[in-house]
């Protein structure tokens, strides 16, 4: 098996001894993310707690008065959300949890197209899955309108721009998880950050802007300033990664948060991007500086 | 049979190890299981990072508190649960997957094969930590909130009705997050799955249930192991609660109740899977 | 003591071990051999309770394993060099599994020096090599000072030093009257240090023998070979005798059905001068190759051909 096989090696070898190019890298990337049994998980749960929710939320508010189906549109994103940050701390963490990485980066010595390849990866998955998560919340909404003979109308005034701004969201909030995960490198330490910086920053900075939150005596609060005008406080939420994030499924005309500076949905897009562009920016700082174990 | 001339040799042996060569008994495998939470030191730093990020927590929540807020002055001091619960979620959670996803497994359970007595341990240990820790976490948002309660913030009076039961309130909430972690943990096996479930439980589902009010939703909010965090509140913020949820009223000591089922449902269920499922 | 009874582990629809019965005597080394994914680790995993078998029994020490009342003390294990939390020392580790069952500090330390480890006790585990994690899982299993080992695959990685150390231990804990049972895919190696090996294929017992019977087993062993300046007479007088003859290369003759005596003595009757005689043995490698053939799970095509 030594010599009658070692000469049809060396001739097919050189036919095509060129290197990783940066297509082949993304096509890797590709593969290596959909080989997974994770993703499609994480995918379909998404999907399916995006319209469950959204569709719980619509039906419990088609009673009130001045229902708008529409005003409901993004309330099954607030727990979908998650799907997209974890999936993204997994892809981006997971190659140095399992060792994979050794494989990665012997094979792409220059290390940072991987980074870009997985960046590239995971906003085309995480674009499907928001498309999809942002079609099941469409359809949480029509038996709450049906029922109050509502038209869904999604392309008129704000609507084309806040399902835009959902499916932007999510895969925003993917390549965050990515970045955080491709920094730190362990499973553990990425998602605890995504989910504080995310989930719990914007509870703890509301927590501070809203006494009631905070369990205040109604009488005992002053009447609220007819005048909001800017605080530190509201500025901070607006401006970390996650309340620039809700912005983002928020209707333009929606006004500001109490106390916020009025970025809108477009602003608020802006600040997680630059956000997620750091954190990247971070984490191939190290890739290139750094050994991979 | 070449085996008979050594299986001879073993019949003279005489017996090794002197004093009693005694089993796994309960007390020592606490030991261990407190040497092994111990002995991997992200475990200490994930203690002091809670520590230090619900004392900063409370910190910058207490600059913005202003006389006419109607906080009181525990809550300014317990205002960094919010962190104290994800940090100490955290470490129950890696107490709960670490024998699983680092393969020690394998020789914890090979030392004890009964495996509930590892179980009962790690709830233990868990338990004592967090303690430990949410006592720490209390002691240092207190300091780290003198200032702000010398200032325009209320200060700290235990005459307040449920001030001081607020305090207790404060590790005990703690102590059943990490509980809850561990169990979760020990139930998933994976840490990933087993934050995300415990956030989703104990922080996200509470909010998002709170963007709908209704009788439904507040009903939920009311059973869900986030209740917990009522224990935080003194007499005044829990009537306030009371009087605006149109869900079950929990009183004083409901939340607590609601949580401490939550950790002994999901343990038992953790049990459950130990006993009768293979380990990896 | 160990003994393995029709046992039968499946998972879904794949059989990982079928109907496997052997035992592991005191005072015996006994080699598992079988290739990738025959089941051996699986065999090993049911035997000590970590998982629980489909059908049949596994017995230590003539129980269940999770009844033993001190299963350190009746059974030490190493399963995978890598069952160790990366951010804990050696002895952190060691201790922790010490203080289930009462064992001292003074025995952690005694196992570290016996398997070499002291310059690394107070490492955190993740940060060792191949070697050194091997060398922490043998302290494992030595641990309780257990009249039974199960050691998987002990040699994985070990520098030659280390290769021999761990032949020299096993002897000796058998020479104690210990049960030893020993995975290894290095077959020189396990020949050196087995008495008994048991060897499966697809989850099912192709042999349990003592290594020389096993041996034996492969088709070259007890073939004659004699070379022989005139090899056509002395083939024919072996035929005679009712010997096969296989001619080879060189004058040489490759006889089976007799034995070197008769081959001498028949070299003699017709006057051929024999240059060399002498008897082919058998390797357990070989052996193992031939009852194994047709249950690799996983093999290469060329090593398929290689094989036959």
């Amino acid at each position: 098996m030594s010599a009658a096989t070692a000469t049809p090696q060396t001739a097919r070898a050189t036919t095509a001894r060129s290197g990783p190019t940066f297509g082949r890298v993304v096509a890797a990337e590709w593969t290596k993310l959909v080989s997974l049994r994770s993703p499609w998980w994480t995918a379909a749960v998404t999907v399916a707690v995006a319209g469950v929710i959204t569709y719980l939320s619509a039906q419990a508010s088609s009673g009130d008065p001045g229902f708008q189906p529409v005003g409901s549109l993004s309330t099954g994103l607030a727990l979908a959300q998650i799907g997209p940050l974890v999936l993204g701390v997994l892809v981006g963490a997971g190659e140095f949890r399992t060792g994979a990485s050794r494989t990665t980066f012997t094979l792409v010595p220059r290390r940072w197209p991987v980074l870009v390849a997985q960046v590239l990866a995971m906003a085309a998955f995480a674009l499907v899955t928001a498309v999809l998560a942002t079609a099941a919340s469409v359809l949480g909404i029509l038996p709450a309108a049906a029922s109050r003979g509502i038209a869904v109308d999604l392309t008129s005034g704000d609507t084309p721009g806040l399902v835009l701004g959902m499916v932007l969201f999510l895969v925003v909030l993917a390549l965050l998880g990515l970045a955080l995960g491709a920094l730190l490198r362990r499973t553990v330490p990425a998602l605890v950050t995504a989910l504080l910086v995310v989930l719990i920053l914007p509870i703890v900075l509301m927590t501070a802007g809203d006494p009631l939150v905070g369990g205040a005596d109604p009488p005992s609060i002053g009447l609220p300033d007819a005048d909001p005008a800017t605080t530190v406080l509201g500025t901070l939420a607006v401006l970390s990664p996650g309340g620039a994030a809700q912005l983002m499924t928020t209707s333009a005309s929606a006004g500001p948060m109490p106390g916020s500076p009025d970025l809108g949905p477009v602003g608020g897009g802006l600040v997680l991007a630059a956000w997620v562009l750091v954190v990247l920016v971070a984490a191939a700082v190290r890739l290139r500086a750094r050994d991979v174990r | 049979m070449t085996t008979v001339a050594p299986a001879a040799r073993a019949a003279q042996r005489a017996p090794r190890g002197a004093p009693a060569r005694t089993g796994p008994t309960p007390g020592r495998v606490l030991v261990a299981e407190w040497t092994k939470l111990t002995s991997v030191r992200a475990h200490a730093w994930l203690a002091l990072g809670t520590v230090v990020a619900t004392a900063g927590t409370a910190y910058g929540l207490g600059l913005f508190v202003r006389p006419d807020d109607g906080r009181s002055g525990s809550w300014v001091v317990t205002s960094g649960f919010v962190l104290a619960q994800l940090g100490l979620l955290v470490l129950g959670a890696l107490v709960g997957t670490s024998d699983h996803t680092t393969g020690t497994a394998r020789t914890t359970f090979a030392a004890v094969p009964r495996r509930l007595p590892v179980l009962g341990a790690q709830v233990a240990v868990t338990a004592v930590a967090a303690l430990v820790t949410a006592v720490l976490a209390l002691g240092a948002s207190y300091l780290a909130t003198a200032a702000a309660r010398a200032g325009d913030a209320p200060a700290l009076d235990l005459a307040v009705p449920g001030a001081s039961r607020a305090l207790l309130g404060f590790v005990l909430a703690s102590v059943a997050v990490a509980l809850l972690g561990l169990a979760l943990g020990a139930l998933l096996r994976r840490p990933a799955d087993a934050l995300v479930t415990g956030m989703v439980l104990a922080v996200v589902g509470d909010q998002l249930l709170a963007a709908n009010p209704g009788r439904v939703t507040d009903t939920i909010r009311a059973l869900l192991p986030s209740s917990g965090a009522r224990l935080t509140q003194d007499d005044a913020a829990l009537a306030v609660l009371d009087a605006a949820t149109r869900g079950p009223q929990l009183g004083v000591w409901g939340g607590g109740v609601v949580v401490g089922a939550w950790v002994l449902v999901v343990l038992g269920a953790a049990a459950y899977r130990l006993r009768r499922h293979d380990v990896r | 003591m160990i003994e393995v009874e029709a046992l039968t582990k499946r998972y879904g629809s794949t059989t990982a071990v079928d109907g496997l019965t052997f035992t592991a005597r005191p005072g015996t080394v006994t080699g598992f051999l079988g290739p990738n994914g025959a089941g051996k680790s699986t065999t090993m995993r049911v035997v000590v309770g970590l998982e629980r078998p489909t059908s049949g029994t596994a017995r230590v020490a003539g129980r269940r394993y999770a009844d033993l009342p001190a299963p350190l003390h009746a059974v030490g294990v190493m399963l995978d060099a890598r069952s160790v939390h990366p951010g804990r020392t050696a002895y952190k580790h060691l201790l922790a599994m010490a203080q289930t069952h009462g064992i001292g500090r003074a025995r952690v330390r005694e196992v570290i020096a016996q398997t070499g480890l002291e310059p690394a006790a107070h490492r955190r585990a993740g940060a060792f090599s191949l070697g050194m994690g091997q060398r922490l899982g043998i302290a494992g299993a030595l641990l309780g000072d257990p009249a039974t080992l199960i050691l998987d695959e002990p040699v994985n990685g070990l520098d030659p030093d280390g290769v021999l150390w761990v032949r020299r231990l096993v002897r000796d804990l058998a020479a104690e009257g210990r049960t030893v049972l020993l995975s290894s895919h290095l077959m020189h190696e396990l020949a050196l240090c087995a008495d008994r090996v048991v060897i499966i294929g697809r989850g099912r017992l192709l042999a349990d023998a003592s290594v020389q019977e096993v041996v034996d087993r492969s088709e070259r062993a007890g073939t004659v070979r004699v070379r022989t300046t005139d090899p056509e007479p002395l083939a024919r007088e072996l035929l005679a005798a009712g010997a096969q003859v296989t001619p080879q290369e060189g004058g040489t003759l490759h006889v089976r059905g007799v034995s070197v005596d008769e081959v001498g003595t028949a070299a003699r009757r017709c006057g051929a001068t024999v240059l060399e005689l002498g008897t082919e043995s058998g390797s357990l490698e070989e052996a193992y190759l031939q009852l194994t053939g047709d249950a690799v799970e996983y093999r290469t095509a060329d090593a398929a051909g290689g094989a036959r």
